[in-house]
């Protein structure tokens, strides 16, 4: 018998608003301006916070930062295609994703801090917090998914996960159960070109990882991930069609981390600079810019005040954050189950103790307050 | 008749360069030896502990893998039965949950189950414990999960010495060891280390000092707790305090804790996990089938609470500290 083809795949990539800000008018989707300026303001707000978080990091008001420039586009857009009762795992690169979805940043410094009390995220909000052992949230989304269906009342669910995670058997798994049962599931893998020191090149030996969505008989695309309008046209029809029972979507968004892993890596070790030199002339903000100002949206003037406002914003959010008083070493039993156990009063009772042992016996009036559900 | 030897010339090394040494010692003397892990070559290691090897021994034998923990682990696995030594780094503690299927379900059980036809001499490195101020999950003591699985070894050094020594044993080791470093003493500890190829016994506790009135059983980065609580309790309580430092949890070395500990009486064991179904409880519960009426106070534990670790602002006060160390010793010793 001839060999025949029985399946095969057609990987597409969307391209709307090119690096030097021209437009492909047919392919451009509905947005206001008030949206485009939305992208746009949030894109840059958050480029300038996590410079600011960048410099808390190095001058020690801060611990290890993960910074997210160069994927403003990724990060902000898709939100924007979103309701708040839509589920939210972004990853621990998620700064932009957070912000867009209305977080305080106050708190997202706070966590970088080393303080629990920092995952807070807007009430109403479905937001969940990201995991760190990169990738295990993944299946977890195609399970809050799967509940949006049983609510049936279109709701859907989008994550993300990098590159490097899109080599570990979580993603098989998450997508094999979202395509089996039809989960109106988003799955953006933001593709930043890199996993700490490992490029892309050196995870699946495939071309695009969109394709990976042909495994499972989910929808795939591949996105130009600095292009936000890019980004916001995949992501809408995504959400469109999940909403609608039609399933769920794999959008590979190809964009760059400009800076390093975290404030802890050093990229300059593994990378030449020239390639970020590459990446920095397909700036996601300097192409929304030029469009804007093209469209008479946008001028010097405009962009001049919302730098003043960003400044102040990012003043605000760093004092509420820095003024934080420290936590009381007891909130760490707090919220570990509805009702404490016994070992756990008993810790807690052990943990006072201690405290006494080390400031006497007005450290515990001294502290402040304890937070949390105990027991 | 004395033979004269030349002494052994040492170095002053960090952990970390003694891990670093170890690794590149067994890589220039077996051809079989090869890493494995994210980050381990072009970058060194988040770490620096494959620092140089990768430019040295090539692509081939100190390999950048995928961001796959599984496949690093089942991959070494098969490598290992292959004929392979590999070792296989997993980036951080909090990351080695997602290898337990490999771990508990393979690694432990394929010589026994091929009726000692096929072997796993593989080492998995992992560092280990907290106290560096990292993110969340990058400060976990996950070993009694290890110790708890027949058919592996958990080795864990807390001195450049042991570490080098005992890493090379362990490569050599016919079966499989996990092998953690303390991330708190890769830079902080500091030692005298033979420039040359040399092995300690897997299975070995080191009396860090001796001591008459109370045995402090630990390992990790917790020893060196244990010392500034035992100058404490010396200068300020006039107890005389023994330390062992197990360096090998599981094959243990029960010889080194009932001897100590039928001398003292005393015992406080100190640890970085949460107490509850730890490495801990179970040498508990070894010293009391074994020693009971050697004892004149009950065994006390003294480790992280019963609750994941906080994020690193609340650290000290979930992990042990010398502070309560000595609390438990007085408590032992006024028993």
């Amino acid at each position: 018998m001839p060999l025949k083809t029985v399946a095969s795949c057609d990987v597409k990539r969307l391209e709307i608003l090119s690096a030097d800000g021209r437009l492909d008018k047919k392919l451009m989707p509905k947005v206001s301006n008030a949206l485009l300026l939305t992208m746009y303001r949030l894109m840059f707000q958050i480029r300038k916070f996590d410079e600011r978080a960048v410099l808390l990091q190095r001058s020690g008001r801060l611990g290890t930062y993960p910074m997210i420039t160069g994927q403003e586009a990724t990060q902000c857009v898709p939100p924007l295609c979103l309701q708040p009762s839509d589920w939210v795992v972004p990853t621990y690169r998620g700064g932009g994703v957070y912000f867009a979805r209305g977080m305080s940043m106050r708190y997202a410094l706070l966590y970088w801090a080393g303080d629990d009390r920092g995952t807070r995220f807007p009430e109403g909000n479905n937001d969940m917090i990201f995991s760190i052992p990169v990738g295990t949230h993944l299946t977890q989304v195609a399970g809050l998914a799967w509940g949006q269906a049983f609510k049936g009342q279109g709701g859907v669910a989008l994550t993300y996960c990098g590159d490097g995670t899109s080599s570990k058997g979580d993603l098989h798994e998450a997508l094999t159960f979202a395509g089996q049962f039809k989960l109106p599931a988003i799955y953006i893998i933001e593709n930043n070109g890199w996993a700490i020191s490992v490029p892309r090149s050196r995870q699946a030996a495939s071309p695009t990882l969109a394709q990976k969505a042909w495994g499972y008989g989910v929808a795939g695309i591949q996105v130009d991930g600095n292009d936000a309008l890019a980004v916001y046209a995949a992501t809408a029809s995504a959400v469109a069609r999940a909403r609608k029972g039609g399933g769920p979507t794999l959008i590979e968004c190809e964009t760059y981390r400009m800076g390093h892993h975290t404030t802890a890596d050093d990229a300059t070790r593994y990378r030449n600079e020239k390639d970020v030199e590459t990446w920095r002339r397909k700036d996601p903000l300097a192409r929304m810019r030029t469009f804007l100002t093209a469209r008479a949206l946008w001028d010097a003037a405009k962009e001049a005040a919302l730098a003043e406002q960003t400044r102040t914003w990012i003043d605000v959010e760093v004092k509420a954050y820095e003024e934080h008083p420290a936590p009381n070493p007891l909130n760490m039993f707090a919220d570990n189950y509805a009702t404490a156990p016994r070992a756990l009063i008993e810790q807690r009772a052990e943990l006072e103790e201690l405290l006494k042992f080390k400031g006497g016996a007005r450290i515990l009036t001294e502290l402040p307050a304890a937070e949390g559900r105990f027991p | 008749m004395t033979i004269a030897s030349k002494p052994a010339a040492t170095q002053v090394l960090n952990l970390v360069s003694a891990v670093n040494q170890a690794l590149d010692q067994a890589l220039a003397k077996d051809s079989r030896v090869m890493l494995l892990g994210e980050d381990v070559g072009r970058n060194g290691g988040v770490f620096r502990a494959t620092e140089g090897l990768w430019a040295k021994y090539g692509e081939r034998r100190v390999v950048d893998t995928p961001l796959a923990e599984i496949g690093i682990m089942g991959s070494a696995i098969g490598l290992a039965v292959s004929g392979m030594r590999p070792v296989a780094e997993i980036q951080f503690d909090g990351f080695l949950p997602s290898v337990f299927d490999q771990v508990v379900c393979h690694l432990g059980r394929i010589r026994s189950r091929s009726r000692g036809r096929l072997s796993v001499p593989l080492v998995l490195r992992a560092p280990h414990g907290g106290l560096i101020h990292a993110p969340e999950h990058h400060s976990e003591s996950p070993e009694a999960y290890f110790c708890h699985t027949p058919g592996i070894k958990v080795v864990i050094p807390s001195t450049p010495y042991d570490a080098k020594g005992l890493l090379l044993a362990a490569i050599e080791d016919p079966d499989p060891v996990v092998f953690f470093e303390p991330k708190l003493l890769y830079r902080s500890a500091k030692g005298e280390v033979p420039t040359g190829y040399y092995t300690l016994e897997i299975g070995k506790a080191r009396v860090v000092k001796e001591g008459r009135d109370l045995t402090l059983l630990t390992w990790g980065a917790m020893t060196v707790t244990c010392e500034r609580a035992a100058e404490r309790l010396e200068r300020e309580d006039g107890a005389s305090i023994e330390i062992i430092d197990l360096r090998t949890l599981t094959p243990l070395d029960i010889d080194a804790v009932l001897g100590s500990v039928e001398k003292t009486g005393r015992c406080v064991i100190a640890h970085e996990a949460p107490n509850t179904g730890s490495w801990a409880a179970e040498l508990s519960a070894l010293i009391g089938e074994r020693a009971l009426l050697k004892l004149l106070a009950p065994v006390a534990r003294v480790g992280g609470w019963d609750i994941r670790m906080p994020l690193f602002r609340l650290e000290p006060y979930y992990i042990p500290d010398a502070d309560r160390i000595v609390l438990a010793a007085r408590k032992t010793l006024n028993f």
